[in-house]
């Protein structure tokens, strides 16, 4: 249950898994859970943020607890997770951020850091 | 609590899903297996087949279990944890779900794993899906339904192969091979089969590498499969990305994606996905043998599954590794049954 806006969040997508799971065992203290958490959802945002540009989308964690996904006309949303993020992203931007698209492979290809991570 | 397994029996119509249940469920060791079947074509009888687990089985009552029907499917297994957990009956080690010969056993999965309460109590541990080795090339020739079944398994059982050609069994073993180079295939030779072989942890359940252009002739017109591994661990949130908009945008052609992925910890990720469904994914405290490579295998509808190959290099920068197509090596087909 979201403590903000009582919303009943079933399950946890299966790309939370790895945090969530972490969380339920007794070996995490809940501080380092909600560091942990808190920078898995920065580093998804701005890892999903190099594919979503090439639709003219920007993500950022929402509080912690969604992910607010804006266009350049002032249009924003809000998510869940990533597995409600594409079709939100696809809405906004007309059309379905494929992976096998190859506009999409060119820009990720072209876009390539100077220094890997 | 650990959750009770559940192993989803497929198969196309006639190809001996019963029978073969009926041959491992008469073993001592499946006592506290419940069985649930449905209606359709001959169930009556089929029902008196699996007689030993008569008062487990719950006849679902509207024909397909899959998409009709699935919060039969709810019911039947709250049921049964229901009745488990007031102690009516025997402890609940195992349900065993026999789809109809024409089932897409994805919303089996996708049921399991996304029921607000069934998550939490059950898990779709393997999908076993049986082909007659007589018929089975009309079958994948003809139906989609067919080779879906062959895609989600994680086991095959070739049926019949008593009455089958020897030539007709190996061509057929060796197209399912391609076809499905994550699944294990074995022949069920007639007499009793060992309870373990079907049900138990096995060898060959990671991926193996297939040929990348001597079964081409096997292969399913629009079905193929590639297996690809990485130069270097891939950075996990990354692939989520990748994976989570692939499944989104292409799911329903994306028939298979299993294997493990190097993500730079102790152990892989276990990655398993039927259509839009994915497995929970294990993040494994060590790997299971001495290959500490990522391994994984796409099975595409549709889509060329070199197209995938191109997208993930596309995506190296973020992934933090290039993908590169695994080497040969033949998937071997074992025997079970009176052989043993």
């Amino acid at each position: 249950m979201c403590v903000l806006c009582g919303e009943f969040v079933a399950q946890a997508h299966w790309t939370d898994r790895h945090i969530e799971d972490r969380a339920r065992s007794s070996e995490t203290e809940i501080g380092d859970y909600h560091r942990d958490r808190r920078r898995d959802r920065i580093l998804r945002a701005s890892l999903a943020n190099r594919v979503l540009a090439h639709y003219g989308l920007r993500l950022d964690d929402w509080s912690g607890s969604r992910y607010v996904l804006r266009d350049r006309k002032g249009g924003s949303e809000l998510v869940q997770d990533l597995g409600s993020l594409w079709p939100v992203a696809g809405r906004m931007a007309g059309r379905t951020p494929d992976p096998l698209d190859p506009a999409l492979m060119e820009a990720m290809s072209a876009a390539e850091r100077p220094h890997q991570r | 609590m650990s959750k009770r397994p559940v192993t989803v029996v497929t198969g196309f119509l006639g190809s001996g899903k019963t029978t073969l249940l009926g041959k491992v469920l008469s073993g001592p060791s499946m006592s506290n297996t419940a069985v649930l079947v449905n209606e359709f074509g001959k169930v009556g009888l089929d029902h008196h087949l699996l007689r030993r687990t008569d008062e487990r089985t719950v006849l679902l009552e509207n024909g397909c279990v899959c998409c009709t029907t699935r919060d039969d499917l709810v019911g039947a297994l709250l049921e049964l944890l229901d009745l488990d957990e007031k102690g009516e009956i025997p402890r609940l080690d195992r349900v065993v779900i026999e789809t109809t010969g024409l089932a897409d056993p994805a919303p089996i999965l996708f049921t399991v794993f996304t029921d607000p309460v069934l998550q939490h109590h059950f898990t779709v541990d393997l999908v076993v899906t049986t082909v007659d080795a007589v018929n089975g090339k009309l079958h994948l020739d003809d139906n989609p339904e067919s080779v879906r079944q062959v895609a989600a398994a994680d086991r095959v059982f070739l049926t019949k192969t008593d009455i089958a050609d020897p030539e007709t069994v190996r061509a057929l073993a060796s197209r399912l091979g391609s076809l499905n180079p994550s699944a294990r295939v074995s022949q069920v030779a007639p007499g009793e089969l060992d309870a373990a072989e079907l049900f138990g942890p096995g060898t060959g359940e990671t991926p193996r590498c297939i040929p990348e252009s001597g079964a081409a002739g096997h292969e399913v017109r629009d079905t193929s499969s590639t297996s690809l591994t990485f130069d270097g661990p891939v950075d996990w949130a990354a692939f989520g990305v990748w994976l989570s908009m692939l499944l989104h945008a292409r799911g329903e052609d994306v028939l298979r994606v299993k294997g493990l992925l190097d993500v730079g910890e102790d152990g892989p990720v276990v990655l398993n996905g039927v259509q839009h469904i994915l497995h929970p994914p294990d993040h494994l405290d060590e790997w299971p043998d001495g290959d500490h490579r990522s391994r994984i295998i796409f099975i595409t509808r549709r889509v060329p599954a070199e197209e995938i190959l191109l997208s993930l290099r596309a995506f190296r920068d973020l992934l933090g590794a290039s993908p590169r197509q695994l080497e040969v090596e033949s998937p071997p087909v074992t025997r079970s049954g009176s052989s043993r």
